[in-house]
Parts: C-alpha cells; structure tokens; sequence
C-alpha cells in the first residue's frame, strides 16, 4: 500500500462524488426542459449544511449521532477498496468483494438505525423499507460480483480487474453482460433511483431514503448526502471499473495516470448518462412492484453465474 | 490489440445473441402488458434472425440467408403486427395475474434453464458453432411451455407456441447441420404462420363468445 495513491483515491472519491450527483441532476432537468441546478450545487449544499446548527430530537440516542459517521466513513472505505485510477486498489490488502459488501450492508444498516432512533413515524417507515429492498438487492449485488469472481479465480478486486484485461471485443460475452444489467438494476435501488425511490420528492408515500434523512440537519445532514452520493460514485465505479476495465492504467507513471483519469471520467459520464436517460423515460413503481424489478436483477445475476459454466 | 480471429468472432457474436434470446424470454415470462410482450417476441425473432445470418455469413451456407429473411419477415414484421391488429380489436391490453406470480415464475425458468443445460450437455461436443446454444434452444422450449400454462389469455399462449418454435428453429440453425433442409425448415415456418393466423381468428372467436379470453373458462360448461 503506497500513500499517495491512496491519498489521490481519497481525494478523487471525496470532490468526484457530489459532481455525479450534480451531473445526473443537471442532465435530468435538462431533458425535462428545465433549466436545472448547476453542477456544482451539490458542494455548495454540503458546505451549506456544514455550517449550520443542528436541531436534534429530545427522543434521539447516541446511536443518531453516530450514523452518520459510519454512513460516510463505510462509504469512504469502500471506496478505498475498489480499484479506480490504477488496477491496484490503495486497500485491496484489506479485503475483496466480500468486504465491500459487507461495509455497504454495515453503512445501509446503520442508515437504518439513524432512521429509526429519534422515534418519528417516518423515519422508521423509510428504514423498512429500505430494509425490505436492500434484502433482494444484496443477493443480487453479490450474484453478480461473484460471477466475475469466479471467472477471474479470485474474489480480490484488484485481480479481477488484472485478469479482465483483455481485448475490449471478448468483453462482451453473455456472462459479463447479463451480470452488468444486474449490477445496474441494483445500483438504481441501492442509490434511491426513480424504478425505486424518487431522490426529488418528500412525499411521505413514495420516499425511501429521504424518509431516514427527515431528522437530520446541520452537519450530520452534511454527511450523509455526502455519503450517499460518495456510496453512488463507488457502485458506479464497480460498474465501469470491474466490468469494463478499458483504459485503466496498469503502472503508475503520471502519463498512464492521466490517460486513466480520462477513460474513467468518460466512463462514468457514459453510465451516469445512462442512470439520467433510465429516471427519465421511467415512472415510479409501486413499492410492491419492486420486488419484481429486484427479483428480476436476481434472475439476471443467477443466469450470469450459471452461464459461466453455460457458455465457457 | 490484437485483432480477433474470424470464426472467434462468429463464436462469440452467436453466444451473445443467443443470450439475448434468453433474456428476452425471461423478460416475457414476467412481463404482463400484451404489447409490450409482442414487442419483446418481435425482438427475440430479431436475434434469431441476426444469428442465421452470422451463421450464413461465417460458414458460407447460402441457403441459411433464406431462413433468416423468412424469419425476419414473417416473425419480427408480419406477425407482431398481425398480434398488434388482434389486440386493438379485442380491445385486451393486460395480462390478468398469471398462475405463479412474478418472482416465482423467475426463479421456475431460472431451474428450467439449469435442466436445460443438464439435458443438452452430452450434446455439446456435436456442435460446431456457438457455445451451448443448444443449451440456449432447449431452455427457450422449456420456458415456452412454462409460459404457455402460466398464462391464461388465449393471446400469450400463442406467443409461448411462437416462442417454442423460436427455440426449435435455434437449434436447428446452431446444431451441426447449419440449419435442417430448407425444405423441412420451410414447412416448420409456415405451418406455425398459418397455425396463429388460425389462433387469432380463435382467440377472437373467444373473446365473442366468453367476453374474455380467458381459456380457463373453456372447461365450463355453457348452458
């Protein structure tokens, strides 16, 4: 593990995250014939709620305050662990796919827990049903990383992106393209995307993770928008990085550094133009219409895995 | 980078489609609105006609161009819009809730695909193209039948027959022979276009009878 790798990841994941949820913003206003936020409202709000005052529920424990720490530092962490400019990720030491999820799964549940401690109906409405859709997105997420896991002998990031260097054509075989639809479904309900939740809306029907944030204000606000969108560019970078490793420099010299910053950057836009194209031509479903999306995302994983051994 | 062998390219281009094939199946084993399921239907028969046309071009078998127009013509144009006309008439564009709900039926098809694959694995050695897409055609008739029970309108059933019939017309493009004689495969594709040009009169016929199209109700007695 070097330093200044992981300070750059560090750097990158922290200043890249709010420009995403900035872009996607932007883009979908655009399309809707709005003018829109700029792009860089999103700092200007994090920087806004940072200087705040806080207003707490006399019903709220410790566990309030602390929620929103874990939330951003698991999300920070997993960041850390997925491979982003070079094919060696700053804390692949500290382990693979399986941490990953399983800092994400710590994140959502403490998410949850913030949502249900200072006692408010909302609140705990949110966190259930976070909880109900986090259970068939999970398996899905796992399915599908697992998939590329198995095809590259090892559940370490960091090898996976190593053993997935090859020509971009062969790519392109069924069993990395039906675990990147999968991928992609749970990446729109684990970031609270339209199919799923609506990230616009406070109507008390129809919000998922607006609903756990109700309570929040001032820095702890802060933190967990930042979270959310840091937890948002990590997943899109499991995406565009494991799946479709093109561009992503493999030594670190400055030249191969900057042409990788580059491919991802083009990478990232490409799918978040994706996620704006997907919120927008698509209406809500209802809450109980999920499952079926997520069940579908699961299929999907489940038929990657087994076409590994399909279609070798 | 270096540029990727020829019959690679045919190999893999096949497996994809043919994976293509087997989404689009899913997604109409879970999808309830009529048109959208046509809709899918015609898309699949496009992949199917995309593969026996990388078949003809790859190996040099003119006369599977042949079996990809009929396809192209007859199941992604004539008969989608034939389906797309019956539906307006009938006035019918949603699916009532199938036997098995959707989750369950996904994760039925996701078995039927593992038997599938089970049942045509001492095949596999026999073809020359493609990886398994045997394996793709055998799931795409099991599914189909699935398909077919689980649904109760007259309408989706005929779309599982077609979809059955995609299934076989796969394998017999993708196993050995590059297709079956064109005579053979000829008479398959116009005894199914006749077979739902009948199916749609009767479907209609239904829905005058019954006000539904539903088939359970064929069972009743009427009196």
């Amino acid at each position: 593990m070097n330093l200044p790798a992981l300070l750059l990841q560090l750097i990158l994941l922290l200043l890249l995250a709010p420009l995403v949820s900035g872009c996607i913003k932007n883009w979908k206003a655009k399309l809707q014939n709005r003018r829109g936020p700029r792009l860089w409202q999103p700092y200007f709000d994090v920087v806004k709620s940072l200087r705040k005052d806080m207003v707490i529920s006399e019903h709220a424990s410790w566990v309030f305050s602390f929620a929103p720490y874990v939330v951003f530092l698991s999300s920070l962490l997993v960041g850390l662990l997925v491979p982003m400019l070079t094919t060696q990720a700053p804390l692949s030491l500290f382990g693979g796919a399986l941490a990953v999820i399983g800092l994400l799964a710590l994140g959502r549940f403490f998410l949850a827990l913030g949502g249900l401690d200072p006692g408010s109906a909302f609140g705990g409405m949110g966190s259930s049903r976070e909880m109900t859709i986090a259970a068939i997105a999970e398996p899905a997420l796992m399915l599908s990383i697992f998939t590329v896991a198995i095809t590259a002998g090892s559940t370490d990031l960091s090898h996976i992106v190593q053993a997935t260097q090859k020509p971009a054509w062969q790519l392109l075989n069924p069993t990395h393209v039906m675990a990147f639809a999968a991928l992609f479904i749970v990446l729109l309900a684990e970031t609270g995307r339209i199919p799923v939740d609506n990230p616009a809306t406070h109507l008390e029907l129809t919000m998922i993770h607006e609903a756990m944030l109700l309570e929040y204000s001032g820095r702890y606000l802060a933190f967990m928008e930042w979270g959310a969108s840091t937890k948002q560019l990590v997943l899109m970078t499991l995406l565009v990085n494991v799946f479709f490793p093109v561009g992503i420099a493999t030594d670190t010299s400055a030249a191969s550094l900057g042409l990788s910053l580059l491919a991802y950057l083009v990478k990232l836009l490409l799918l978040a133009g994706a996620v704006v194209l997907v919120e927008t031509t698509n209406a809500k479903l209802r809450l109980f219409r999920v499952p079926d999306l997520l069940s579908a995302a699961f299929v999907l994983a489940t038929l990657a895995l087994m076409s590994t051994f399909l279609f070798q | 980078m270096n540029p990727p062998a020829h019959a690679d390219i045919g190999t893999q281009l096949i497996t994809l489609l043919a994976a293509g094939m087997l989404v689009c199946q899913l997604l109409l084993v879970v999808q309830r609105m009529l048109l959208t399921n046509i809709r899918l239907f015609a898309l699949q028969s496009l992949l199917l006609a995309a593969i026996a046309g990388v078949v003809a071009y790859f190996h040099n078998a003119t006369h599977v161009y042949v079996v990809a127009l009929l396809t192209l013509v007859g199941k992604v144009f004539f008969l989608p819009w034939l389906l797309n006309r019956l539906v307006r008439r009938i006035q019918i564009h949603q699916e009532i809730e199938p036997l098995l709900n959707a989750p369950t039926s996904m994760l039925v098809c996701g078995g039927l695909t593992l038997l599938g694959y089970i049942v045509a694995r001492p095949f596999t050695s026999l073809e020359r193209l493609g990886n398994n897409t045997l394996a793709v055609a055998m799931t795409l008739l099991l599914t189909g039948f699935f398909l077919m029970f689980n649904r109760r309108k007259a309408l989706t059933q005929v779309l599982a027959l077609l979809t059955v019939e995609n299934g076989v017309m796969l394998a017999a493009v993708a196993l050995t022979t590059y297709g079956m004689p064109l005579v053979v495969e000829l008479g398959i594709f116009f005894d199914v276009m006749v077979a739902v040009m009948i199916l749609g009169i009767l479907v209609y016929r239904i829905r005058e009878t019954f006000a539904s199209m539903d088939t359970s109700k064929l069972s009743q007695l009427k009196g």
